[in-house]
């Protein structure tokens, strides 16, 4: 698991390239595929050798596993999309809490980032309420005026 | 020995039973489609599910093990005991040791806790159907205390932000966790651990809130001050962490409540159904005459298994 966090930096998505990106992606919808079965469907116009030398590349890195299948490799992500979202963003906050000379500082940032983060929500969540609010009461004095207006016809 | 090997055979039994049916719940809840049921239905079924293993294993063991061992067993044999049921008889101990162990440490740390929020709290007539306490600024804004006995904790900081309205709503929801007495389900939690039961739990606490927010609100007004009121303590920072045995009145995802409750439709209400008779004891007589005709057999069946236990 680790070595597949040494390619992450310290956003929330993974360093890779978007051809890499593809192939993971395709390996994720097919479950596990061989080369030849990658660029069966020809949605991936690379040659062959290049599939090759990614998948390599996406084994070494530890995302995805592979077994000898004749002359070819058989080739299968290592963690879910979900699974290497969560791992990433662990390995991005581990990263960062680890980067400062002084350890609370980084720890300080993350919190500051939260709160604010935090604060803006809530700004629009009270806004949205404050909103519904007005609504509410206007629709209510639309309703006292026509009653008034009802009682005043007859 | 033959009381001995009774107990080990009964708690190896126990533990069997709920490890496997712990792990078909941690494996198979997530599963589940509850697409039309209400909060208050989804909380009540997924509490189910996390206390299934526990209930489960207990009923089989006091209904099948221990009679099948009684009746089936003959006294006069001065058998001996495998490993297998002297390890599991141990594990089956230090599990419910463990689980004892956790409920007496949640309950002894929410009882100190909560009395250093007491200090200096004065009753707060505020009208609700409970005991509500107006606690100082450092306590959490509005909390449900207590298994037995049931305390709202308002800080002072709650009753200076909320207006009536939204005070009276926000009692009126921890009103309905203590009706649904979500702090005992939280404590019965306690006592049966299992590892990947947190995610499970995550998800009642977060139906129970939502199940709660239905119960307090009955019309939309309700609902905007409800929502108001959720935004508002959101901002009080908590000093520290609550206590197993409390109920906070923000917790759970804030957005997400206060969305659903700023759609809060009337019709969408549903009324709580009675569960008609008919629809009950047909299937409850066949599920008993299906016990009873099938009680001998199961229990020699039990035996055999307990045999081999015993023998292994």
């Amino acid at each position: 698991m680790t070595k597949a966090f040494s390619i992450f930096g310290s956003g929330s998505r993974p360093h890779l390239g978007p051809f890499e990106q593809q192939v993971l992606q395709k390996l994720w919808s097919q479950g596990s595929a061989t080369v030849r079965e990658l660029l069966a469907d020809g949605k991936i116009h690379q040659a062959y050798t290049t599939v090759m030398t990614t998948a390599d590349r996406l084994y070494k890195k530890g995302l995805l596993d592979r077994v000898a299948e004749g002359r070819a490799f058989r080739y299968t992500p290592r963690h879910t999309p979900e699974e290497l979202q969560r791992v990433t963003a662990l390995e991005s906050i581990r990263q960062l809490l680890g980067s400062g000379d002084a350890s609370s500082l980084p720890l300080s940032y993350l919190v500051e980032a939260l709160s604010s983060h935090d604060a803006q929500l809530l700004d629009e969540l009270q806004l949205l309420v404050e909103t519904k609010r007005r609504e509410l009461q206007s629709r209510e004095n639309n309703n006292k005026v026509r009653d008034a207006k009802g009682r005043e016809q007859r | 020995m033959f009381a001995l090997r009774g107990i080990a055979v009964s708690l190896t039994f126990f533990v069997l039973f709920y490890c496997l049916l712990s792990t078909l719940v941690v494996v198979a809840w997530r599963s589940l489609k509850l697409l039309h049921a209400t909060e208050q239905r989804v909380a009540a079924l997924l509490f189910g599910l996390r206390v299934l293993p526990l209930v489960a294993a207990v009923a089989i063991t006091f209904a099948f093990v221990v009679p099948s061992f009684q009746l089936l067993e003959p006294r006069s044999i001065d058998e001996g005991m495998g490993a297998m049921p002297l390890v599991l008889g141990i594990c089956a101990l230090l599990l419910i040791a463990c689980g004892c162990f956790r409920v007496i440490t949640a309950q002894a740390t929410t009882s100190r806790v909560v009395a250093r929020w007491l200090e200096g709290a004065r009753p707060l007539d505020a009208g609700a159907e409970m005991v509500t306490f107006r606690s100082r600024r450092e306590a959490p804004p509005l909390t449900l205390v207590g298994v037995r006995r049931a305390r709202v904790l308002v800080s002072d900081s709650t009753v200076a932000l909320l207006s009536h309205e939204e005070l009276q709503i926000a009692l009126k929801h921890e009103l309905a966790h203590m009706r649904s007495r979500d702090n005992l389900k939280k404590l019965i939690f306690r006592f049966c651990p299992f590892p990947g039961m947190a995610r499970l739990e995550s998800a009642w606490s977060q139906a129970a809130e939502l199940a709660a927010d239905d119960a307090a609100v009955s019309k939309l007004d309700d609902a905007v001050d409800l929502a108001a009121a959720l935004v508002k303590l959101s901002r009080l920072i908590p000093v520290e962490a609550a206590p197993i045995c409390t109920v906070g009145f923000v917790t759970g995802s804030i957005s997400a409540r206060v969305a659903r409750l700023l759609a809060w439709d009337e019709a969408d209400k549903v009324q709580p159904t009675r569960i008609r008779a008919w629809r009950v004891i047909p299937p409850a007589v066949a599920a008993l005459v299906c016990v009873c005709v099938t009680y001998g057999p199961a229990l020699a069946l039990t035996h055999e298994v307990t045999e081999w236990l015993v023998g292994g």
